[in-house]
């Protein structure tokens, strides 16, 4: 762990004391989590119970681990999480110390007093930007303080660019957490620039241009954009729009700005808009592949992009396209994309002949002079020219456009090894004082696949290749890979055929994937391993190659249909690449070791478990001046492996503020290192403008929240005590109103009880608000109980929507029929949105503040009679006939919904949670335990499966994956003759891999 | 439940001509609902409800701007409904922008208030339900989009919303993948290729998720939640 720097120091200094409450805004790279480590440690106490709020799994782990390293380790950070059961749970907050608990659990549990919640010394809350009215932190808060006056409160942001939302929002934060002081330490503060600028690293700014293709593309996309966005602007002209500019929308935020502005006529603006601020997102992540995806994938991912826009929403033939791929603009994003893989050169494209031997021991002749070429360059090189590989269609002549900072990264690593030979000598003759500092050379991408590709690239990149076609092989490769997925893809828009092939699940996982074992049945894995073995006789067998390799990962070549034989035989020639390759890759590596990837930090990141294991058992730890990490950014855990890896050089393959800051801290905390940072930018592309656009932003985002500090009016926390909503009831009960207020006084507070699964929604949290008390129970019927006859089942309206379609609402709406009096349907609209239903475009639509008619007017209904049908009007309709004891509640907001309860809930007597947690539970032992709804979502959406069956799979699989693994014979046993099929058909149509009954032989 | 006897009760409510027309309240006249309703016939007849949609069903209908103006009327109305009808709805035409107020106090009468004569809530065991459905429309467009289909559906077998209709296996496959929370149309597509099949998918390491094209950390966390975490837990 390396030392607390000055400012550093001085923050903790400030909010250190747990007699006050604090919110921490610091610039995000200056060591956020450290400070939140330092402070945990302080606290750290049997005697104390301090809670760790709204941390992401991630941040879990990286803390705890970071409290280990600091010396906290008895018991350190514990986890609560849902796998943690409640006895368990209400031990361990008795134990004291320091627990992260997950939101949503820490409700539940401060609701049931499974928590002693007036006990609690303090809480730390992540991620304040997050923090709205609505979200569970602020319930959190709310009930801690209903009990708790003196804990502590401390909240941390490290996102200034977040807090924008109203007119001011670090009041709302604030006042939502509850907090009276606030500490902000932009970058630009005096103490942060003090201790960081007295020593810099020594950086090094590469700009590097574009290729051609690459900056038309980019130049093209931008133009999409500017497409899109006055096309957006036509169609929503009273809209304020001004901030949508072309410079916004490299952000990911610019698509919530948008939806923020739209969302109050969301419900109206028609499917013509909806797709426009789509388009926007997909554009905005074209451009940021056009830099970091390899030409092919590029590609491809484009191909993919105009399949899935050929396919509407229901599967048919869709209406709406999207219009910025239908300009010419978008023409030419595609043309140059293929032009970057491949140029078709003769317009007939000829069925592959049938490569027989001779024509392949061509090509692995060619092959192997491509492979000899790392070894001899000149002559490879141009060998290779004309050494076509035969598994390329006729016509078709690859180009295979190398990104331009592959080419850059390799020069660096030269001159990074030169670097490190000159100084080995200076120290040699000992005229430079050994430092402490590795000589490993960090290289940092944007994401880990991009990592991956890097790593591939180095692996296989040949030294001495002219620049631009050092990774020609490795290109080579990809190409055979995008054709075979390019085969599947067209096969798979033929909607009859959809079937897949009963081949290899290689060739599946190979295009994008990391080798993974083949799952094969014995008699076919027998075979292919005669038929691996023909293949190896064939050619020369080079490097041995990884034994066991070629026999598990053996390739199902059934026989053949004659039309799919190009695709089989591609394939089956793939194999035989890819295995070449691997063997080509090792020689690589025992050859240059240089260039070996060989992190155990980084394998389980991106490795697959195969060839982390291969690496380790062949090749063990090199000496650090031979490794190259290759890393992705990531938050604050950036720091840490800084520090322990104390990397020599770092490469910046692309621009980020943040692990700028990072460095900065690192070498202001280790002063004796050195370090030198390659920063690489691609000249003139949104790379670069977003670099600096968020530079701006957050110094900008700082300005405003120092003024609003100065500025603002600090509320005083209300008081809510226990006694005066008491109070507050009685005056509400004693309604003259009622009888003449002859009615006995309930005394009891007024209860509702809440289905577990309805604490992510904000109804709790409001209807806690609303002085109601909230019951967690896990109901079978309804979502909210609110007297003993009345049940409410809430459904917002995409979830109306998508239950109308699963069918669920019906059985639903059966179920609460049959063991409730009323039987209610809240149908609740989002606060801010428009307050009304998805309008089908045929409708024309006045009505209230609707001055955007649909753009679409394509007559009225009659022309296409069947067409009403389907509308949710109608659904609701035939709901209503279907069970005429539904009442429905149309609510505006959560907080109507609230109002509505408490009006519902008047007078009537109180739900008992014991028995509504039985209702309609039928003896189901597991009743009222917890479930993962997500998988739970999915299970439901497979057919087959239905209401009535689906408790019963729970309860007898384990999770989808088990499900899958299944036979058919067990499916059927489980859920019955026909759904048991229509599952299982559904589950294995287009199976790849022979499975025979289901037993999956690894 | 109100029985359906209640029907047979029913006074002087005119059994149309054709059973395919909706019969519409004298009072209804000038409306421009009646504008919209199309697809099926219409006719006028004295009846207690303002349109009688089906044999059983009786539809009040109520603009929130009328409301604001008189708000017993919507009381005597329901008052002078009595029991008739098994479904009663009352459509609500939200056509001022302070709809939160008055949908709130009209869902209270949905639920709440029986025939009482003013607006003053009657004591509540005895009558608590008032036995009537509200639908809110957003438009006259949509509110006589409601009553046609009211009619339309009169026979109509609950199949449509009932469990999923059969659908081609793509269809399947899209609505399934896309229940994942940030999975999209292209994605499934690119796990459809790359994959073959849903049990593929379920089994693909994280990868090989990892690797596709518009795949990242958070989407392949939650795919991979959602596949193989348990269902049930003892939490």
């Amino acid at each position: 762990m390396t030392a607390l720097l000055s400012f550093h120091k001085s923050i903790i200094e400030r909010i250190h004391d747990p007699a006050t409450s604090d919110l921490l805004i610091l610039a995000r790279g200056l060591g956020l989590r450290k400070i939140v480590c330092t402070l945990m440690k302080i606290y750290d106490s049997p005697q104390n119970l301090v809670l760790l709020v709204n941390a992401t799994p991630e941040e879990e782990s990286a803390i705890g681990e970071e409290l280990g390293i600091m010396g906290c380790r008895r018991p350190g950070l514990r986890v609560v999480g849902y796998e943690t059961a409640s006895k368990d749970r209400q031990n361990l907050y008795k134990q004291g110390g320091i627990i992260s608990v997950t939101s949503r659990i820490l409700v539940v549990d401060m609701l049931q007093s499974d928590i002693p919640t007036e006990l609690v010394t303090g809480m730390l809350v992540l991620h304040a930007e997050k923090v709205t009215p609505l979200v569970l932190e602020a319930f959190i808060v709310r009930l801690y303080r209903e009990k708790n006056k003196k804990g502590f409160v401390k909240a941390f942001t490290d996102q200034p660019e977040h807090i924008t939302s109203g007119m001011s929002p670090l009041k709302n934060i604030m006042k939502e957490l509850q907090l009276r002081n606030v500490h902000i330490y932009p970058r630009f503060h005096e103490e942060i620039k003090k201790s960081l600028e007295r020593r810099r690293a020594d950086i090094v700014e590469l700009s590097q241009n574009m290729t051609e293709p690459m900056a038309d593309i980019h130049h093209a996309i931008i133009q999409c954009m500017t497409i899109t966005l006055s096309e957006l602007k036509r169609s929503n002209t009273t809209l304020d729009l001004d901030d949508l500019n072309v410079e916004n929308a490299y952000f990911r935020s610019f698509e919530i700005v948008v939806r923020r502005q739209l969302d109050s006529v969301w419900h109206k603006v028609g499917p013509k808009t909806k797709q426009l601020v789509n388009d926007l997102g997909t554009l905005r992540r074209l451009l940021y592949y056009l830099l970091t995806y390899d030409a092919l994938q590029f590609h491809a991912y484009l191909e993919t992009l105009i399949a899935a826009d050929n396919v509407g929403s229901n599967g048919g033939a869709k209406q709406h396209h999207s219009p910025w791929m239908l300009t010419d603009a978008a023409n030419m994003i595609f043309e140059a994309a293929k032009r970057r893989c491949y140029l078709i050169t003769s317009t007939s494209k000829a069925p592959k002949p049938v490569i027989d031997l001779t024509e392949d021991e061509d090509a692995w002749a060619a092959l192997d002079e491509a492979e000899g070429l790392t070894k001899i360059p000149d002559q490879g090189k141009r060998k290779e020219k004309d050494g076509r590989p035969s598994w390329l269609p006729d016509g078709l002549e690859p180009i295979l456009e190398e990104l331009p900072k592959w080419n850059l990264l390799s020069e660096i690593l030269l001159e990074a090894e030169g670097e490190m030979i000159r100084q080995e000598s200076l120290k040699k003759s000992g005229a430079l004082p050994s430092s402490s500092s590795n000589d490993t050379i960090l290289v940092m991408t944007s994401s880990t696949r991009n990592c991956s590709l890097l790593t591939e690239f180095l692996a296989s990149m040949n030294h001495a290749a002219p620049p631009g076609t050092r990774a020609q092989a490795m290109m080579l490769r990809k190409l055979r890979l995008y054709l075979w997925w390019k085969g599947e893809l067209s096969k798979g828009d033929g909607k009859a055929s959809f079937g897949m092939l009963d081949g290899n699940q290689r060739g599946a996982d190979k295009p994008y994937g990391s080798g993974d074992r083949e799952e094969l049945s014995e008699a076919l894995q027998k075979k292919d391993k005669e038929k691996a073995q023909r293949a190896q006789s064939r050619r020369r067998v080079r490097g041995g190659g990884p034994s066991g390799a070629t026999g598990t990962r053996g390739e199902a070549v059934v026989k053949p249909e004659p039309k799919e034989f190009k695709l089989q035989e591609m394939r089956y020639e793939e194999d035989g690449f890819v295995e070449f390759w691997k063997s080509n890759e090792e020689a690589l590596h025992s050859g240059q070791p240089l260039e070996l990837l060989d992190d155990p930090m980084t394998l389980p990141d991106f490795g697959s478990d195969t060839l982390a294991s291969d690496f380790d058992d062949n090749y063990g730890l090199l000496p650090p001046q031979q490794t190259v990490l290759i890393r992705a950014y990531s938050d604050d855990t950036d720091d840490r492996m800084l520090s322990e890896i104390k990397p020599k050089f770092i490469v910046m393959f692309e621009p980020d503020m943040d692990f700028v800051r990072r460095i900065e801290v690192y070498k202001s905390s280790n002063p004796g290192l050195a370090v030198r940072v390659y920063h690489m930018v691609y000249h003139d592309s949104c790379e670069e403008h977003k670099y600096l656009a968020a530079i701006r932003k957050e110094k900008n985002s700082f300005e405003r929240l120092i003024k609003e500090r100065g500025s603002m009016l600090i509320t005083l926390v209300e008081d809510r005590r226990e006694g005066s909503s008491a109070n507050d009831a009685l005056i509400k009960t004693i309604s003259s109103r009622v009888a003449g207020g002859r009615r006995e006084l309930n005394m009891e507070p007024s209860r509702v009880i809440v289905d577990m699964r309805e604490f992510r929604s904000t109804l709790p949290s409001l209807l806690h608000a609303a002085r109601l008390l909230v019951i967690p129970a896990t109901l079978t019927v309804g979502d909210y109980i609110l007297t003993p006859d009345i049940c409410v089942e809430r459904k917002s309206l995409s979830d109306l929507i998508s239950s109308f379609n699963s069918g669920r609402l019906y059985t639903q709406c059966e179920l609460m029929c049959a063991y409730y009096k009323f039987p209610i349907l809240l149908i609740e609209f989002e606060e801010d949105k428009a307050f009304t239903l998805d309008i089908i475009t045929e409708m024309k639509t006045y009505g209230k503040a609707n001055k955007y008619p649909p753009k679409k007017q394509a007559g009225p209904p009659s022309d296409k009679p069947t067409y009403s049908s389907t509308t949710l009007q109608s659904k609701i309709v035939l709901l209503t006939l279907t069970f005429p004891r539904v009442r429905i509640i149309w609510s505006s907001s959560p907080y109507a919904t609230a109002d509505v309860f408490n009006d519902l809930k008047l007078n009537n007597a109180e739900p008992d949670p014991v028995k509504a947690i039985g209702i309609g539970a039928d003896n189901d032992p597991d009743a009222g335990a917890g479930v993962n709804t997500a998988a739970e979502e999915l299970l439901r959406c497979i057919p087959g499966i239905t209401a009535s069956n689906v408790k019963k799979v729970m309860n007898q699989v384990e999770n989808v994956r088990e499900l899958c693994c299944l036979s058919l014979t067990q499916v059927q046993a489980m859920i019955g003759k026909d759904a048991g099929k229509a599952c299982y058909d559904f589950i294995h149509k287009g199976d790849r891999c022979a499975c025979v009954d289901g037993v999956i032989l690894i | 439940m109100s029985s359906s006897s209640n029907t047979v009760n029913a006074p002087p409510v005119v059994i149309p001509a054709s059973g395919n027309n909706i019969v519409i309240n004298p009072l209804q006249r000038g409306n421009p609902v009646l504008e919209c309703i199309r697809n099926v016939g219409k006719e006028f007849g004295d009846i207690v409800a303002d349109y009688q949609v089906g044999r059983t069903t009786g539809v009040l209908y109520l603009s929130l701007k009328y409301h604001r103006l008189h708000p017993e009327y919507i009381l005597t109305r329901i008052e002078k409904l009595g029991h008739h009808y098994n479904l009663r709805i009352l459509l609500i035409l939200s056509d001022i922008s302070e709809h939160k107020e008055p949908i709130r106090e009209l869902t209270k009468v949905q639920d709440l208030l029986c025939s009482w004569p003013s607006g003053i809530l009657p004591p509540f065991k005895a009558c608590l339900i008032n036995n009537i459905t509200i639908i809110v429309a957003f438009s006259y467009e949509e509110a006589g989009h409601y009553l046609t289909t009211f009619k339309q559906f009169e026979f109509k077998p609950p199949d449509m919303i009932k469990e999923r209709v059969d659908k081609d296996y793509h269809s399947i496959l899209r609505t399934t993948l896309t229940s994942i929370s940030r999975v999209n149309k292209t994605d499934v597509e690119t796990l459809r290729t790359s994959f073959g099949s849903f049990a593929n998918i379920a089994k693909a390491n994280p990868d090989q998720l990892q690797n596709l094209p518009g795949f990242g950390q958070v989407k392949v966390k939650n795919i991979k939640n959602a596949f193989e975490k348990p269902f049930r837990n003892q939490a």
